[in-house]
């Protein structure tokens, strides 16, 4: 008997010294980060600061390659079809990884199983904003001119099936009104046409306005979160207006394709929590007026879930409007 | 070369055939106007009438036609042709499962060879700069990263 | 006056040693970004952007623009040697820059080039800081239905392009839009034409199809009488002739004023302000069949527009914060995240930086003629390496480039295939310009038709309701039907 407990014991202790000699030798070579937006977009300048504090504490070079197509689902593709051994990771931009997976006609060849989770960065609220010279001077403005006018008022996007397009059709179920749908594609074409009066109304991310909306460039209407940002403390949230229905966010993570080894994803979500804390991170995507939200492992993949059951209904809609 | 012109219209003939039963498959309009399947069905059409115009011009034409005398290369032409074509798709073959520079070295050693180059420790040298030289800049100083293959080469 | 103030204090921020450094020092790096095919200035940019991140802002900002001018230098260079255009500004270049080449010609149109580039940009800069604000708040008025009207108006000018045989151009144009339809259509963002391919979903891929057809073609096509004697070039050829620089000022004048002006306009692209101050050249040229041969303004023209162009797409960038390429807005990304937002308020707010900049663009420049003229006699002898070992190396150039892209083998294989295509063609004596500018025209206009659309609900009557578009739609009506008038107007004349 002894010699059986014995034994056990040396086995016991063999596999875990194995095992954690196997999470130990993690990573001896560079790791890739792919980012399946443009270079230099948001997600794109957030991937590359988090990467580059992370690598310090890695050990090994972590390389950012961007691989960009059909709103990020050639990136998403690519990753999933990976080799589980922690060396690809991918950044996600979510709800696109939803929507893409929800419209049959997108055909995704992934679903969230597909994936592990790893860690979210960034969650970015959504913001309800016109120019700065726009008639509309708050939220009810806007909503009042849309019932007087209805399919009329042009409402702008930055993707078709992105975080925007979904906000405008909840705000249009919320306050019972519709507007005239326009998508661009991406930040910059938006901002030509809000200030070139192309369109009247546009919704985007924080990060992505809150310095003009600083500088007095542009006027934000609503964020649309329960809380106020803190990088546009003066723009009201759609809770408190009354419109608490409306909550939209863009948000930035990393995941993996399924199958990576336990020890080798705790590695993995250690050294990038760490870089998220970092000093240097955080100032810099402060500056960037991005919000650090750091979201692991399991509580992650619940966000996820969550987040594609809200997006069917409004998938839905979507394409009945086709 | 009269020929070729005809074949390369009837080519795009059946090409503008295939692209119009395929645009059915797409909805022609929308809501607000032109669906993913008009733009296909039209062009198709137009591009097959243009290629049949051209097809009966050629035809028809009593002038010589256009373009270098002779199409096709003569031998030892044909034969370097093939050299770098050999050369480039099977290096795409190998590429992913051989990585960069085992792929490049190969491909540079090769070409230079076949193409009548007798010096081996020149295309050597050739062969390794633009294998592993080139690797490493990109990989290590441009951090741009170039394909390892299943070896981890 | 206020704007000398700022000027005055812009060099001398500009001109702080380590500014001058870092500029020269973009410089550099731009120019070998720009040689190397496919990488394109966007990759390239965004490459270098973490090297920034320990820098001081001005410093930062200023190199990044050095690179990304200097990365439209860079692309011209193998455009004229070589045959490959780096990216979507180079191509026209390839048109007579590497015929002037295959004549042992290849010293003054990289001289030409160089001195181009420096005056379109040079005057460029200069219009940035008279003229900025007004001119681009008009340019905004460039919404969707303008930008459509454009496009046509840009693609009717293909018919200057089509050189023996008009139909055959026709056909390889529809032939670029159909290859243009394969992808996620604008409408609905579904695939199509994709057969399940999933790289096929962003597209076929601009790059690799133009270095496929361009570069890959050219070296097969080469490959049937390699040039075994090679041309050695001596030093006074290495400067155009007298006749061709005053051919070359009329073109670097016209090719600045096209370029600029286009430049404000946000997303137009770089091919476009090449692409039409070429056809224009050509149009107002006494020989307009020589075009394509090897003529010294095909060059100086499409060069200067290049960079005027990049200076003039500036001026939205700084004066409103709208980036009108993709480049530019890895540009703006750097901007922002050293904490600088461009915009008016940056005018106002740190005027050091943005007149530094503009300084710095001056400065830039003059650098750049610097660089390049001297290295025009280098390049030049590159060519003259044997072709067993320059081919390989020309094609290692080009599987490098087109991989780096997206880190996709496929895309390296879209580039043979071209490569193969383009072949033929040349041997058919068929135009391959035309079908890359459609490639590039035809998926712009289906958005910008749909989102046209989209803000007017439905209604077509959009594009003539809306003074601009409409008056570019008729100028390209004009375009399309002045060649038949004219044949018919000589038939006429001859009976």
């Amino acid at each position: 008997m002894k010699r059986k407990i014995f034994l056990g014991l040396v086995m016991v202790s063999m596999v875990a010294f194995v095992v954690s000699a196997y999470a130990a030798e993690y990573p001896t070579k560079p790791v890739t980060l792919q980012v399946p937006w443009p270079a230099g977009g948001a997600t794109d300048v957030g991937a590359r600061i988090l990467a580059s504090i992370a690598e310090k504490k890695m050990g090994q070079p972590i390389v950012v390659i961007n691989k960009v197509g059909a709103g990020s689902q050639v990136g998403l593709t690519e990753t999933a079809r990976q080799k589980p051994d922690g060396y690809y990771l991918g950044f996600v931009s979510v709800p696109a990884l939803n929507t893409i997976i929800l419209d049959p006609e997108r055909k995704a060849v992934f679903d969230l199983e597909a994936f592990v989770p790893i860690i979210n960065q960034v969650i970015d609220p959504g913001v309800i904003w016109v120019k700065a010279d726009s008639p509309y001077n708050t939220l009810k403005d806007l909503i009042d001119d849309a019932k007087k006018r209805p399919a009329e008022i042009k409402a702008s996007t930055t993707g078709i099936l992105g975080d925007d397009h979904l906000a405008i059709l909840m705000m249009e179920e919320a306050a019972g009104v519709k507007f005239r749908i326009v998508h661009l594609e991406g930040g910059a074409p938006q901002l030509a046409a809000t200030l070139g009066g192309q369109v009247d109304v546009s919704f985007d991310n924080v990060g992505s306005v809150a310095p003009r909306v600083k500088a007095g460039q542009l006027r934000g209407l609503a964020v649309m979160d329960r809380e106020r940002s803190k990088f546009l403390p003066d723009v009201p949230t759609t809770a408190e207006l009354g419109y608490g229905t409306v909550i939209s966010s863009s948000s930035r993570g990393i995941l993996g394709p399924k199958g990576i080894p336990a020890p080798i994803i705790k590695k993995i979500q250690e050294v990038f929590l760490e870089a998220m804390k970092h000093p240097e991170h955080v100032e810099k995507m402060e500056r960037a007026g991005l919000a650090i939200r750091p979201i692991v492992g399991d509580e992650y993949a619940k966000y996820l879930r969550d987040i594609q059951e809200r997006c069917k209904a409004l998938v839905e809609a979507a394409r009945k409007a086709r | 070369m009269k020929k070729a012109w005809q074949l390369t219209c009837l080519a795009f003939v059946a090409l503008a055939v295939y692209t119009l039963v395929l645009s059915f498959e797409y909805p022609y309009m929308d809501r607000l106007g032109p669906g993913p399947g008009f733009f296909p069905f039209w062009l198709s059409l137009i591009t097959g009438t243009l290629s049949l115009a051209l097809f009966l011009q050629t035809t028809l034409a009593k002038r010589a036609a256009h373009g270098s005398a002779t199409l096709l290369p003569d031998r030892l032409g044909a034969l370097r042709i093939m050299i770098i074509l050999v050369g480039l798709v099977g290096g795409l073959a190998i590429f992913e499962t051989l990585g960069f520079r085992i792929t490049l070295l190969l491909f540079l050693f090769f070409l230079p060879l076949a193409l009548g180059v007798r010096n081996w420790w020149f295309i050597l040298i050739f062969a390794l700069a633009g294998s592993f030289g080139v690797f490493h800049v990109f990989y290590y100083w441009l951090k741009l990263p170039l394909p390892m293959g299943h070896f981890g080469i | 006056m206020e704007a000398f103030q700022y000027w005055v204090q812009g060099f001398s921020v500009a001109t702080l040693p380590t500014n001058l450094m870092f500029a020269f020092i973009g410089c550099v790096l731009g120019t070998l970004i720009g040689v190397l095919p496919g990488l394109g200035p966007a990759a390239g940019t965004a490459i270098l952007i973490p090297i920034t991140f320990n820098l001081d802002p001005i410093g930062a900002i200023i190199m990044l623009s050095a690179i990304y001018y200097g990365a439209m230098y860079g692309g011209t260079i193998t455009s004229v040697l070589v045959n490959v255009p780096g990216e979507a500004a180079s191509v026209i270049t390839c048109l007579d820059g590497f015929q002037m080449a295959k004549q042992g010609r290849a010293g003054p149109a990289l001289g030409i080039s160089a001195i181009g580039s420096f005056i379109g940009g040079t005057f460029a800069t200069f219009a940035l800081m008279v003229v900025s604000l007004p001119l681009a708040t008009f340019a905004l008025r460039f919404g969707p239905p303008e930008v459509f009207a454009l496009l046509v108006v840009g693609l009717s000018l293909v018919t200057g392009l089509s050189g023996r045989s008009l139909l055959a151009a026709l056909i390889m144009t529809f032939f670029g839009i159909m290859l243009a339809m394969i992808g996620m259509d604008p409408v609905r963002g579904a695939p199509r034409f994709t057969f399940g391919i999933t790289p096929l979903y962003d597209g076929v891929g601009f790059v690799p199809v133009v270095m496929g057809l361009f570069g890959v073609g050219e070296i097969l096509i080469s490959m049937e009488k390699p040039v075994l004697e090679i041309i050695k070039t001596k030093l006074k050829d290495l400067l155009p002739k007298r006749e061709e620089w005053k051919v070359s000022a009329g073109a670097i004048g016209r090719g600045t004023i096209l370029g600029f002006f286009l430049g404000l306009i946000p997303g137009i692209g770089a091919i476009i302000p090449t692409f039409v101050a070429y056809v224009v050249e050509k149009k107002v040229s006494k020989h307009p069949e020589k075009f394509g041969t090897g003529v010294i303004e095909g060059v100086a023209s499409p060069e200067t527009a290049n960079n005027s162009y990049a200076n003039g797409a500036l001026v939205p960038l700084l004066t409103l914060g709208i980036p009108g390429s993709p480049t530019l807005a890895v540009l703006m990304g750097a901007f922002i995240i050293h904490g600088l937002t461009p915009g008016p308020f940056l005018f106002k707010e740190r005027p050091d930086v943005v007149w530094g900049l503009i300084a710095s663009l001056y400065l830039g420049n003059i650098m750049l003629l610097v660089l390049n003229l001297p290295l025009v006699g280098f390049w030049a002898k590159l060519l003259e390496i044997r072709y067993q070992y320059l081919y390989p190396g020309i094609l290692l150039f080009c599987i490098l480039g087109a991989y780096s892209l997206n880190q996709s083998v496929f895309d390296v294989g879209v580039m043979v295939a071209f490569g193969v295509l383009g072949y033929i063609f040349r041997k058919l004596d068929w135009p391959l310009a035309p079908t890359v500018l459609a490639l590039i025209l035809g998926p712009m206009m289906e958005r910008a038709l749909r989102t046209s659309l989209e803000i007017s609900g439905g209604d077509m009557s959009i594009f003539i309701t809306r003074p601009i578009s409409a008056v570019l739609l008729i100028l390209a009506a004009i375009v399309l039907i002045s060649p038949a008038v004219r044949g018919v107007a000589k038939r006429a004349g001859k009976d």
